[in-house]
């Protein structure tokens, strides 16, 4: 349609108006015949849940013609209202993407020789099926393993994995956030708690780039916060969007941050600056601490992180100054060091010693229906329900990476994440046994997973290989089966729970017809599920009768659910130590009227913890029996060679770990990634902008394209995660930029089993 | 009624280039691939370790009051209308490029699909007349934009614009209705 005209053409056709108009006749009607259509067809709006990561911001898809062509946030969702990022925006390419997987795939030649035949569905359940009881008669259940990205999805890929006798479910978690949850879990005897960042008035960071890795909530209460005068205070190698927005930046000499934290605690105690009040009523272990940060002093944090005695004396004495509404961010990413599960224990118990906890600005528990029910004495609002399964049977084997396994080094990790990275070793070790099958939802590994060329090893291994997923992602490109998915805009799905200071509920719909013959997940689990027999374990139709199973029948609350997106309960943020929400809270329900003290906050929650001693646990009995980390203490790590730059990473805005890179509107903003080196360092090495590199680490080599920037460490290189792809199936993204797994070691950060991401490199110009 | 002035104000501080508004953008006008109305760059980092900044930047029509695409345009394609937003009659273009030259902003493109010159519209037809906000500024997840009428003293804009605001090129005379508050933060405050 591209009309070329020539200066020529044009000068004789200037002043002929009529003409002129002739020549763009096709194009007016096209437009006329468009903007037609768009009168002539429907129009609707729908709501439903964001999938283009995790955060599953709320969102409002526009609908024209059958064509969804616009997507906003949840107007009906105060935390992002009608904000949405370029992800969650983009997600109509991705939907309308010709390059998606669009009929089930098994493959015909060598494993990633990337030869397929296209199959119907019931013969690629057929094969699955036989193969999986196969590996099940051969080698036992356990030797089955299913993992996908975390979310409401999982519950059904845990249902078939139970009903088949297999342990071994996971989520990418151990090689993202696992080293707070954990920290969380020993802390408070729960993950399910929550940063209040609108209301901070002091916030560090400690390599968290809240406008990088965005999770639109998130970065509205940042932004609010700052907006109000508070501080924004960025820890981090690189010179972030994030340290750029910030108040004050420290380019800390990565893998130190810990002793940054344990220094801020030693001011905080040594002054006297914590909320002393706080710790004797609500916490364990305050001497252990404080006897353990004797030695921590600013001059010695100084030495090790490279940041300024006075500057952290300074750090410590403002965040007192703001208390409690004073926040060190416990943090998303995976572990920066070994010592992640200390570093983020400190966070914590740096940030409750300014007893900000359960008040505006500070860390809070998440106010699910159980919660809230419990303070009212009665059921105000409906938890969500599963549906009632025969008993599973029991594995005859524990879990491959011994998670919650008593004795085990992941001991401390929720099952239901696990620690993936145990997947491609026990497949390659066959300890402590063999996993010999794998199937993956909408999960990466061969991106997302350290040590690249190991996993691609491992998954050579494998006797089946089954990934569901809406491209021909990496792993897909090895698999012996390529179901696919919906995209999410075709699903329809169940509640997801969504509370934070006050519970809700979102729901994912529909909002086009499958534009392939793809199926969402949990057709795909039930499906397979009868197909090995295990049908009994899936007793519903289908999503509604999900939702109507979630919230006992409430319809009520399904029609509004659907109408808007969400549910919640007109309850405000709650705050059990701010009197002021505590007051809301008992005007609306005045039964919690016996759970308020003389002080007008509801402090039984929190002194009935989930933890041994039911307060806050700032000495973990657990830890420090199985692994004598009762409270954080700094060790020295080492992270890379005397000659060798430190290898880091981070997010961008525009994409998603290892997803979006191949999403036509997000490849065509930011198609690949360079390695960001320090003008000295590249003098040094005599190396130009655009030079090509060939960088090397214990695990592997490529090349890469050099990015000089005064914003990164002259001893560090960084680069944004998830490119570098290696499935010719994802034409656009493939073969762009570097792939950070093929530079990361195996190993993981003890206790918490989070993968390390920070690794030592040598860099050649090729 | 008088005719409206419709303005925008960008704030450089809020703006963390994230591309949200970019995306808006080409789903709302289908903007085809390749081609962009709108974008936010980085520029950056700048100066000397650590005192360290990143500035933002909105690229795109400015909707200048003295617009220098309008008087070059042969057709009168180019023009600008009662609301003071200036806009492109793709059935009068025959795609000269005169007013793409002409642009100090770099703000205009040959849309491959219409032929026609292309650029933002602050959503005028499709949004705009609606009652609507424009894309951008409905979905910008740090509320760095600000749309209304700058004639009418009670809007949004009027008020956010008593900050202290500079214009994109002002030295060039255009008198843009976009409005900028300069970068302030990084460089160590």
């Amino acid at each position: 349609m591209v009309r070329k005209l020539t200066r020529r053409t044009f000068l004789k056709l200037s002043g002929a108006t009529a003409a002129a108009i002739a020549v763009s006749g096709s194009v007016t009607k096209l437009v006329s015949e468009v903007s037609a259509e768009t009168k002539a067809g429907t129009s609707e709006l729908v709501r439903s849940f964001c999938e283009m990561c995790t955060s599953r911001c709320p969102i409002q898809a526009k609908v024209e013609n059958g064509k969804v062509t616009f997507i906003a946030g949840n107007p009906d969702w105060a935390a992002t209202g009608g904000a949405i990022c370029a992800r969650g925006g983009a997600a109509i390419s991705q939907l309308y993407d010709p390059e998606r997987v669009k009929k089930p795939l098994i493959r015909t030649g060598e494993r990633g020789e990337g030869k397929w035949k296209e199959v119907s569905w019931d013969e690629a359940y057929s094969y699955i099926a036989a193969k999986m009881q196969e590996i099940k008669d051969t080698y036992g259940p356990e030797s089955m393993a299913f993992a996908a990205r975390g979310g409401p999805h999982k519950a059904y890929m845990d249902t078939l994995a139970k009903a088949y006798g297999s342990p071994n479910t996971f989520t990418h978690e151990s090689t993202c956030p696992m080293a707070r949850t954990v920290a969380k879990e020993a802390t408070f005897g729960t993950n399910s708690l929550s940063l209040d960042y609108g209301n901070a008035k002091y916030l560090l960071s400690l390599g968290r780039s809240y406008f990088e890795g965005i999770n639109v909530a998130q970065v509205r209460g940042v932004t609010k916060a700052m907006a109000n005068g508070g501080k924004l205070v960025s820890v981090d190698p690189r010179f972030s969007v994030t340290a750029a927005k910030a108040n004050e930046w420290y380019a800390i000499k990565p893998g130190t941050d810990l002793a940054l934290v344990l220094a801020i605690i030693h001011v905080l105690i040594r002054d006297n600056l914590y909320d002393k009040e706080f710790i004797e009523k609500y916490t364990e272990g305050f001497a252990a601490v404080r006897d353990s940060v004797v030695t921590a002093t600013p001059a010695w944090a100084a030495q090790e992180t490279g940041i300024e005695e006075k500057d952290i004396e300074r750090m410590a004495r403002e965040m007192a100054a703001a208390k409690p509404r004073a926040i060190i961010d416990w943090g998303w990413r995976t572990a920066t060091s070994q010592e992640e599960f200390e570093l983020r224990r400190a966070s914590i118990i740096a940030t409750i010693l300014l007893g900000s906890f359960e008040v505006p600005g500070g860390i809070y528990l998440d106010k699910s229906a159980a919660v809230i029910n419990g303070l009212v004495g009665k059921s105000v609002v409906p938890g969500l329900s599963t549906p009632k399964v025969p008993s599973y049977p029991k594995p005859v084997r524990p879990r491959v990476d011994g998670a919650q396994v008593k004795g085990q080094p992941n001991y401390m990790v929720p099952a239901s994440d696990g620690v993936v990275q145990a997947i491609p070793e026990a497949i390659l070790t066959e300890q402590p046994y063999p996993i010999k099958g794998w199937f993956v939802l909408r999960y990466n590994p061969v991106i997302s997973q350290s040590n690249t060329n190991r996993v691609i090893e491992a998954l050579e291994k494998l006797d089946l290989l089954v990934v569901c997923d809406v491209n021909l992602s990496d792993t897909a490109w090895f698999a012996d089966v390529v179901l696919p998915e919906s995209s999410f805009l075709e699903r329809d799905e169940g509640f997801n729970n969504a509370g934070g200071s006050a519970p809700a509920y979102t729901l994912r719909q529909q909002v086009v017809e499958p534009i392939y013959d793809t199926k969402p997940h949990w057709k795909i689990f039930k499906d397979l599920g009868e197909r090995l027999g295990l049908g009994q374990y899936f007793p519903w139709k289908d999503m509604g009768d999900m939702r109507a199973i979630q919230l006992g029948g409430r319809q009520d609350l399904i029609k509004t659910a659907q109408e808007k997106g969400v549910v919640n309960f007109g309850i405000k943020p709650l705050f059990l130590r701010d009197k002021n929400s505590v007051a809301q809270f008992v005007t609306k329900y005045p039964e919690a009227m016996s759970q308020v003290n003389e002080q007008g906050i509801i402090d039984g929650p929190m002194l009935n913890l989930k933890t041994p001693s039911k307060k806050i646990e700032m000495f973990s009995q657990e830890a420090q029996e199985l692994f004598g980390r009762g409270v954080p203490v700094y060790r020295q790590v080492k992270l890379k060679e005397g000659n060798e730059l430190y290898f880091i990473q981070g997010k961008a805005a525009i994409h998603t770990n290892a997803h979006t890179h191949n999403v036509p509107w997000l490849h065509e903003l930011m198609p690949t990634s360079r390695l960001w080196i320090h003008p000295d360092t590249a003098k040094q090495m005599t190396l130009k902008a655009g030079d090509t590199v060939e960088v090397t680490s214990l695990s592997g080599k490529q090349q890469a394209v050099v990015l000089i920037s005064k914003g990164v460490r002259p001893d560090t290189v960084f680069t944004y995660f998830g490119f570098g792809r290696l499935s010719p199936g994802l034409k656009r993204a493939y073969n762009q930029g570097i792939n950070s797994g093929m530079m990361l070691p195996s190993a993981i950060a003890p206790v918490c089993g989070a993968a390390l991401h920070t690794a030592g490199v040598q860099i050649r110009k090729v | 009624m008088a005719d409206k002035r419709y303005g925008m104000l960008f704030d450089s501080n809020r703006c963390i280039g994230c591309q949200s508004c970019s995306v808006a953008c080409r789903a709302e006008n289908k903007v085809p691939d390749d081609v962009y109305r709108l974008q936010v760059r980085i520029d950056g980092p700048k100066g000397e370790y650590p005192q360290l900044v990143m500035d933002f930047e909105r690229h795109s029509c400015v909707m200048c009051e003295k617009a220098p695409c309008v008087p070059v345009c042969p057709t009168g394609a180019s023009y600008m209308n009662k609301d003071g937003v200036n806009m492109v009659d793709s059935k009068k273009c025959v795609g000269c490029k005169y007013c793409i030259n002409a642009c100090p902003y770099q703000a205009r493109f040959i849309n491959p699909v219409t032929g026609a010159a292309d650029k933002c519209t602050f959503c005028y037809e499709n949004r705009v007349q609606k009652g609507e906000k424009p894309a951008c500024v409905s979905i910008c997840p740090t509320g760095a934009l600000v749309f209304g009428d700058v004639n009418d003293s009670k809007s949004e804009i009027r008020l956010a614009l008593q900050q202290y605001t500079v214009k994109p090129k002002e030295h060039l005379g255009t008198h843009p209705k976009l409005s900028i508050i300069p970068n302030k933060r990084g460089g160590g405050q």
